[in-house]
């Protein structure tokens, strides 16, 4: 009996200890999530395609690294120890390696098992697309409706927005680029104009003789919808350059890894929830 | 755990009838010659460097075969879900939600680990699949080392104790509506770090080893990983055990000292045991080395029931 009772006393301590231990760690908890989770979204703290807002995104997230895997231009990373709560989620580096929007079905988002990369609706866009398409279609045996749901299904990627640093881009300024925009030692890779080519050339294989830099404009998965080199005349009869990002940006990045200026004059700011 | 509080405990066995005396050896030389086997310690520890080292594998030479990390995996494109992870995400995304989201690899994932788990023994998955139960493993050596210099004091605490962490990580994953415990949980720590680089979070290992070498023998496997409380619960009825066979056993009490969890081999104890045979209950992880070490084959796994029908 006396040892039970010991048994039992030597319970509630370390019970007592281990409550008291976990009633620390939310403290903790509460406090890094508020702090942290700010200082993300200040930082331009970009989320692969398709992540939900950052408060929900840092729960449904379980930290598998599926998306990681199955990235074929290995844009997305592991958010360090710095992140605070973050930490093991994943995030895109825009600068270093940018979503380049080349794969078939946005597969970070397919692959996602807790809906962290939210599925349905690009599923849904898809879908819709494809009925479209086919009434439009319907008569036309060789149509591929593929690439349509593909199209529509990026679309709906709306990782953040990019915006044009003005006073160091190289077009505002009426500059011309020639050259490797990121030099020979750059390991980025943007497939997406190719499609899905096999073998796709890394941007250092890439020469550009531009008598105005659109670089950005010429590398934009998204082509026309997104971002374009606006010309206006001016009163004295000169032409201002200048990148414009229209309604069609999804804000993958790429924009922000081609660009040749030692800081990249054009950043992508994530979309705030 | 059940019923042996108003069981009879069997009568002890005379010296006769003890297991070294009938091969004709002392007691010294019988243990000496058939204990301390490493066969199942061997087959173990290839399992599990191989299933770590197939994730590995798979992201370095992108193989396809076994992707993402021990939280959250697809083999050959097959979901698997870590069960204590379902539990955290299920408990918030009810509260917030979220859930109608969730899709149904996820389902397939949470269903098919519980299902294989019940069958194969709940916490299997720590000493087979968990990289830090080996590392665990080397720790608890050094830890024994040092224990028999008197550098060291042994600290043991309740194993219930678990139970309460279990319930406090689930309440702290409501309450701060995030998935708390797995940033500090040692097996995705340790899974993401082999897999995708190692980071500044491996310092928490480090601490949590120290500790265990130092203080308490195992202190994160016995008394806190609410990961083995969940799979201790998933293989509650496991058909997959470790029986015991008290006429083959000496009492010699080598098995409690390699076990992880040796309030589970109380019967082994001289005049415990209330019958003939006794199974391992849910808390044992299935490693075999009580197995190994047994001298006389009094411990070995079994399936429940089928043993029987053969």
């Amino acid at each position: 009996m006396a040892k039970q009772e010991l048994n039992r006393r030597q319970f509630l301590k370390s019970g007592a200890i281990a409550v008291g231990a976990m009633v620390a760690v939310g403290a903790g908890v509460g406090y890094l999530q508020k702090v942290t989770t700010e200082q993300r979204i200040n930082q331009k703290f970009l989320r692969p395609p398709g992540a939900i807002e950052e408060k929900t995104f840092i729960y449904a997230c379980i930290k598998c690294g599926l998306c990681i895997q199955i990235c074929p231009v290995h844009a997305i990373k592991f958010a360090g120890i710095k992140e605070g709560l973050a930490y093991g989620t994943p995030y895109i580096d825009a600068r270093s390696q940018a979503c380049d929007l080349s794969c078939d079905s946005i597969q970070c988002v397919e692959t996602c098992p807790t809906a962290a990369l939210y599925f349905v609706p690009f599923k849904n866009a898809g879908e819709k697309a494809i009925e479209k398409y086919d009434k439009t279609h319907a008569a036309d045996p060789n149509y591929n409706p593929f690439p349509v749901q593909i199209k529509a299904m990026k679309r709906q990627v709306k990782m953040g927005l990019a915006k044009v640093n003005e006073e160091t881009c190289l077009a505002v300024q009426g500059k011309g680029f020639k050259g490797i925009p990121r030099g020979t030692t750059f390991k980025g890779i943007n497939r997406s104009p190719y499609g899905n080519a096999p073998k796709a050339t890394p941007l250092r294989d890439k020469q550009y003789d531009e008598k105005i830099c659109d670089v950005c404009v010429k590398e934009c998965p998204m082509g026309e919808e997104a971002l374009v080199l606006d010309k206006q005349n001016r009163a004295d009869g000169s032409v201002a350059y200048s990148p414009k990002v229209l309604d069609g940006c999804v804000g993958c990045g790429v924009c922000v890894m081609v660009c040749p200026t030692e800081e990249p004059s054009i950043i992508v700011e994530p979309v705030k929830a | 755990m059940f019923g042996k509080k108003n069981m009879q405990s069997l009568p002890v066995k005379s010296k006769e009838e003890m297991p070294y005396t009938k091969v004709g050896l002392s007691f010294k030389a019988w243990r000496e010659k058939f204990g301390g086997r490493h066969k199942w310690r061997t087959i173990r520890w290839a399992v599990l460097l191989g299933i770590n080292g197939l994730f590995i594998l798979s992201f370095a030479l992108d193989l396809s075969m076994l992707e993402g990390s021990l939280s959250g995996s697809r083999l050959i494109g097959f979901y698997l879900m870590d069960p204590f992870n379902t539990l955290q995400q299920l408990i918030i995304s009810f509260y917030t939600g979220h859930w109608v989201h969730l899709t149904m690899n996820f389902v397939i994932g949470a269903g098919t680990i519980f299902v294989f788990y019940f069958l194969m023994g709940g916490r299997t998955f720590c000493s087979w699949i968990c990289p830090y139960h080996f590392l665990a493993e080397w720790g608890e050596k050094l830890h024994n080392y040092l224990v028999k210099k008197k550098k060291i004091e042994e600290h043991t605490y309740n194993q219930s104790l678990r139970y309460v962490f279990w319930v406090g990580f689930l309440l702290l994953a409501f309450f701060t509506q995030n998935i708390v415990f797995e940033d500090l949980n040692p097996v995705g720590i340790l899974s993401r770090a082999m897999i995708y680089g190692p980071g500044l979070i491996l310092l928490w290992i480090l601490l949590l080893i120290t500790f265990e070498i130092v203080y308490s023998k195992r202190f994160w496997c016995r008394y806190v990983c609410p990961v083995g409380a969940t799979y201790s619960m998933v293989g509650q009825l496991s058909p997959l055990a470790v029986k015991f066979d008290l006429d083959k056993c000496a009492h010699c009490l080598d098995c409690q000292n390699v076990c992880l969890v040796p309030h589970e081999l109380w019967f082994v104890e001289r005049g415990k045991a209330t019958s003939q045979r006794h199974d391992v209950g849910a808390d044992c992880t299935r490693c075999g080395l009580c197995i190994d070490v047994c001298p006389g084959h009094a411990l070995n796994y079994t399936i429940k029931g089928f043993d029987r029908i053969l």
